[in-house]
């Protein structure tokens, strides 16, 4: 095991075969790995495009239900954000929301919108796809949270990305 | 009995630097040669961002003075820095990473300096946890420009408060029972809590000197244990500068605490406790 070294300089030492060895065969991985990025590449092109056509419908919708909502009497509305905010503090919304994310999950963002209904949207990075996507499945399973709507995501090294949802006090 | 080779330790502490050649085996440490030379006040201040070597001059010269008491030479030292320098987490790392890259994930955003700026470095634990360490580039730059500047030869660079971790865990006591660890430094001190050898709770703050600190580092003790789900009773283990002055206050009150490790042989004028350092031979 390599011993602790916080230096800024840390020591280097001269590579062995066994490191030009795996150096070599890591290059062949590189090559396969870019190959097959190809062909993933294509596929995925594909999917964001139906996710895209998708995404628009529901944007539509929601635009309709918001309008339909603002129509409402305002003495109502201000009524309802009260009771929401005796029946979901935000440290109550938080807890809901870190007791659903995965370890390799962080938030960046919160923002709470105390409406009827009361809308969550936050900005999420994540390590890894999968935890990103076990982050979303959990989300969608919880009965405290619907209507999760995930953002664009920026797949840079680490996944970056924003989820809008409704929150359901209990 | 399997020993490790003698090594060359040098830590820095705001009140003192300390040093000497040291090897453990699994009755506990060596002390092949100590020494200790004072620093004036306020010529090192242990602090995250700030640089910490506010006088390097003089601590220079007390790194060449010790370096001449235990006769160092040329010989690569491990340079141990103070606590208080450093952002310390536990983390449970996933099987896919190394805990280096997760606690640039997980420990690095939270940091007010910018990401390259953070040196980060770990000790394993088992079960796949890790402790994770942070330290501004720019303070561990000062520490190794002022061993340059005093002749020493850096080997590798380490943390004391890590060092003692190491060398606690290799001995944790009974497993049916919660430990907790006193890890004390000139500026700060660490609260390691841990059962069977998994480390279940780390605090790290800062020191609070005064004539009720004895009271408020056995309140902290209590916490610890809370924190780590048993608040009844801990066994408490304190390694550090004035270890066993705690100690003997704590007993004087009807406290129960011992020293963290002891000298396998008669040891150099030092008593081992004292020496937190003392833990990074067996890293």
């Amino acid at each position: 095991m390599t011993e602790r070294d916080f230096s800024t300089r840390p020591r280097r030492r001269a590579a062995r075969p066994l490191d030009l060895a795996l150096l070599a065969v890591g290059a062949a991985a590189l090559l396969l790995s870019a190959y097959a990025t190809v062909n993933a590449w294509n596929g995925r092109q594909r999917a964001r495009a139906r996710v895209e056509e998708t995404r628009n419908e529901l944007q539509a919708a929601q635009s309709r239900v918001r309008e339909l909502e603002a129509q409402r009497e305002p003495a109502q509305a201000v009524a309802y954000q009260a009771l929401l905010t005796v029946e979901a503090p935000p440290p109550s919304v938080l807890a809901d929301l870190v007791a659903l994310m995965p370890g390799d999950v962080r938030l960046d963002a919160v923002n709470l919108s105390y409406g009827e209904p009361l809308g969550v949207r936050v900005d999420v990075v994540a390590r890894n796809a999968p935890a990103y996507d076990l982050f979303l499945d959990r989300l969608q399973r919880s009965p405290r949270f619907a209507d999760v709507l995930p953002g664009d995501e920026n797949r840079d090294g680490e996944l970056r990305t924003s989820i809008q949802m409704t929150y359901r006090p209990r | 009995m399997r020993r490790s080779r003698p090594r060359l330790f040098v830590a820095l502490d705001a009140g003192s630097v300390s040093g000497g050649a040291v090897a453990w085996s699994a009755a506990g440490f060596r002390l092949a040669s100590h020494a200790r030379v004072p620093l004036p006040e306020g010529a090192l201040v242990p602090a995250p961002f700030a640089p910490n070597v506010v006088r390097p001059a003089e601590v220079a010269d007390a790194l060449r003075e010790l370096a001449r008491t235990l006769r160092i030479g040329a010989a690569p030292v491990c340079l141990l820095l103070p606590d208080g320098i450093a952002r310390l987490a536990r983390l449970e790392v996933p099987a896919d990473v190394t805990p280096q890259q997760y606690a640039r994930f997980r420990i690095v955003p939270g940091l007010p300096y910018p990401a390259e700026e953070a040196v980060i470095d770990v000790l394993p634990l088992a079960g796949g946890r890790a402790v994770v360490a942070a330290v501004r580039r720019a303070v561990v730059e000062g520490y190794e420009a002022v061993a340059a500047q005093s002749g020493l030869a850096q080997d590798r660079l380490d943390l004391t408060p890590l060092a003692a971790l190491s060398g606690l865990l290799r001995d944790p006591g009974d497993a049916r029972a919660l430990t907790v660890d006193v890890i004390l430094g000139d500026a700060a001190f660490c609260l390691a809590a841990h059962q069977g050898g998994a480390l279940r709770a780390l605090r790290n703050r800062r020191r609070d000197p005064g004539p009720d600190e004895d009271r408020r580092l056995a309140e902290e003790v209590q916490r610890t244990a809370f924190l780590a789900g048993d608040g009844a009773g801990p066994r408490v283990r304190v390694v550090g500068d004035g270890a066993g002055d705690l100690l003997a206050r704590w007993r004087h009150t009807g406290g129960a605490a011992e020293p963290g490790w002891r000298s396998a042989e008669p040891s150099a004028g030092a008593e081992a406790s004292e020496l937190a350092w003392l833990g990074g031979a067996v890293a």
